[in-house]
């Protein structure tokens, strides 16, 4: 099998519910915390739990003023091109100028051809599209031009590229909860392919309608149900009374580059990505495959050129919903063997909730975090878990030197991915 | 309604898109264009200003409009205003 070159990380940035940067988000994962709320029905029809991990007290105006000195010329134009938007667009393009400049994009410029973009997600504008259908049943002639580019997906990309003059390639990729996952592996093979040195990573939060999160609900999918009223413990990965899903709301941004580039550049690393896997099962239903997770794995495992054994930690897909977690576990434990008292396993999603589309940049951020600075972060509301056999992190956070992570995103209609991080 | 509170009503949709700009030196020679405004910019204001003035127009109206008074006079013509200002 080919050996690729590394692609290295060089810029992160999150706007979550526990953190609005990465040095507090780095706080809490450490912490332990957990931000989920719940909140009053919008109409007494729907009756789905308005249960979530929201970002709270987040003012884009302010929170921009801090990249104003080295960011200056972005951060005027961020302010005039995405004010009006969505809150989702403000917080994914606050992470995404976070990453920029700890990236230093901006002092240590790469030509605008070699950049790339690739957004994570689809139906990313399914929130403000049901907000402006509303709108269009009482006044259809008003409704605003500029809805057919802003319900687009691509929204994104034009909104960022133009920001960040980017100018090679670029697209979004849809791949429900794993879409954050699918973006990475397409940026690993746009800089592998050398299509482009430098790849700006996209996890835009999601924003759902009603209409989405009832059908989410009516499916079975959302968590919250019996814990409606003790929203902080309704997200629980792995822990026997978990019972679906909590939303999560974070906008999330990587910078991935070809080394050879960010030694050119002469760029710190944060760490490197050596590894993925991407795989169907083949189904148009919710449920997970073991047996493709087990592939995923592999495909994952194989492509690093690393053995079982050289895995530290695992940053699960862990929902927190039943099948799920135990489909997870059955799949990890196939592949580690007598590994597994070895591997440490926790899920950043017990912390921050499903971030659905940004899941898996969240995840990939949360990894990179924990391997750059030794330490692992706990779930609290792991307080029995399903299987005993696991190393769960458990409680509290753990000081341990981790040198590979692999992080799992899993979605609907069979979609399966892996991904494996390195320290620098 | 004159043209002088059109002028005001698109200002104030303006600041909406164009919150940086000072609103004190907009003239209505000025042109949308020049003062920031892409095509999508412009098209948003012109209509967010046909909805507050509660006028029902086509966009294809706005095409060969060069400036804010352009826009100003189309605006005032659907609403029977005349060039004296007086309706």
């Amino acid at each position: 099998m080919e050996k690729y070159e590394p692609v290295v990380i060089t810029g992160i940035g999150i706007v979550s519910s526990i953190g609005h940067n990465i040095s507090s988000f780095i706080n809490s994962l450490k912490n332990g915390y957990v931000n989920v709320t719940q909140l009053p029905n919008i109409n007494e029809n729907f009756t789905y739990p308005r249960i979530g991990a929201y970002v709270k007290d987040f003012n884009y105006k302010e929170v921009l003023q801090r990249y104003k000195e080295e960011e200056t010329l972005i951060v005027q134009q961020a302010l005039r091109t995405t004010l009006r938007s969505t809150p989702a667009i403000g917080m994914t393009t606050t992470a995404c100028i976070e990453a920029w400049n700890m990236a230093g994009c901006t002092s240590k410029p790469v030509q605008a051809n070699r950049k790339g973009i690739i957004v994570a997600g689809n139906n990313l504008m399914d929130e403000m599209q049901y907000s402006t259908y509303e709108q269009f049943k009482d006044k259809p002639n008003y409704i605003s031009p500029s809805y057919c580019l802003q319900f687009m997906d691509t929204q994104y990309l034009g909104i960022l590229s133009e920001l960040f003059n980017i100018k090679g390639v670029g697209f979004t990729t849809g791949g429900a909860s794993a879409s954050g996952n699918v973006a990475i592996i397409q940026a690993l093979w746009l800089l592998r392919t050398k299509q482009v040195d430098c790849c700006m990573v996209v996890g835009p939060a999601a924003g759902f309608s009603p209409m989405t999160l009832q059908s989410l609900h009516n499916i079975g999918a959302i968590g919250g149900k019996t814990l409606r009223n003790e929203a902080q413990k309704a997200c629980r990965p792995f822990d026997k009374a978990h019972e679906g899903f909590i939303y999560g709301q974070a906008g999330a941004c990587m910078i991935l580059e070809n080394i050879e580039c960010a030694k050119e550049r002469k760029v710190p690393i944060l760490g490197r990505i050596i590894g993925s896997g991407q795989m169907l099962h083949a189904s148009r239903a919710s449920e997970p495959s073991e047996e493709a997770e087990i592939t995923v794995m592999k495909k994952a495992i194989e492509e690093a050129q690393i053995n079982v054994n050289d895995i530290d930690y695992i940053n699960t897909h862990g929902t927190s919903t039943p099948l799920g977690d135990i489909t997870e576990i059955k799949a990890i434990k196939n592949i580690m063997g007598d590994h597994c008292k070895n591997v440490w396993i926790n899920s950043t999603k017990g912390l921050v909730g499903h971030c659905m589309y940004s899941a898996g940049i969240v995840e990939a951020i949360s990894t990179i975090l924990q391997i750059k600075y030794a330490f692992l972060h706990p779930n609290l509301n792991l307080e029995n878990p399903i299987d005993e056999e696991m190393r769960w992190v458990g409680s509290t956070a753990r000081a341990e030197e981790i040198k590979v992570g692999l992080s799992n995103s899993f979605g609907f209609n069979g979609i399966n991915t892996s991904i494996i991080l390195e320290r620098a | 309604m004159n043209k002088e509170k059109i002028f005001n009503i698109i200002k104030e949709n303006m600041v909406e898109l164009l919150f940086d700009l000072d609103m004190d030196s907009v003239k209505i020679t000025d042109s949308l264009r020049d003062l920031g405004a892409n095509s999508i910019d412009r098209v948003d204001i012109i209509m967010m200003s046909t909805e507050a003035l509660n006028i029902k127009c086509e966009m294809m109206e706005f095409k060969d409009a060069k400036n804010i008074e352009d826009i100003v006079d189309i605006l005032a013509s659907k609403l029977g205003v005349h060039e004296d200002g007086k309706v």
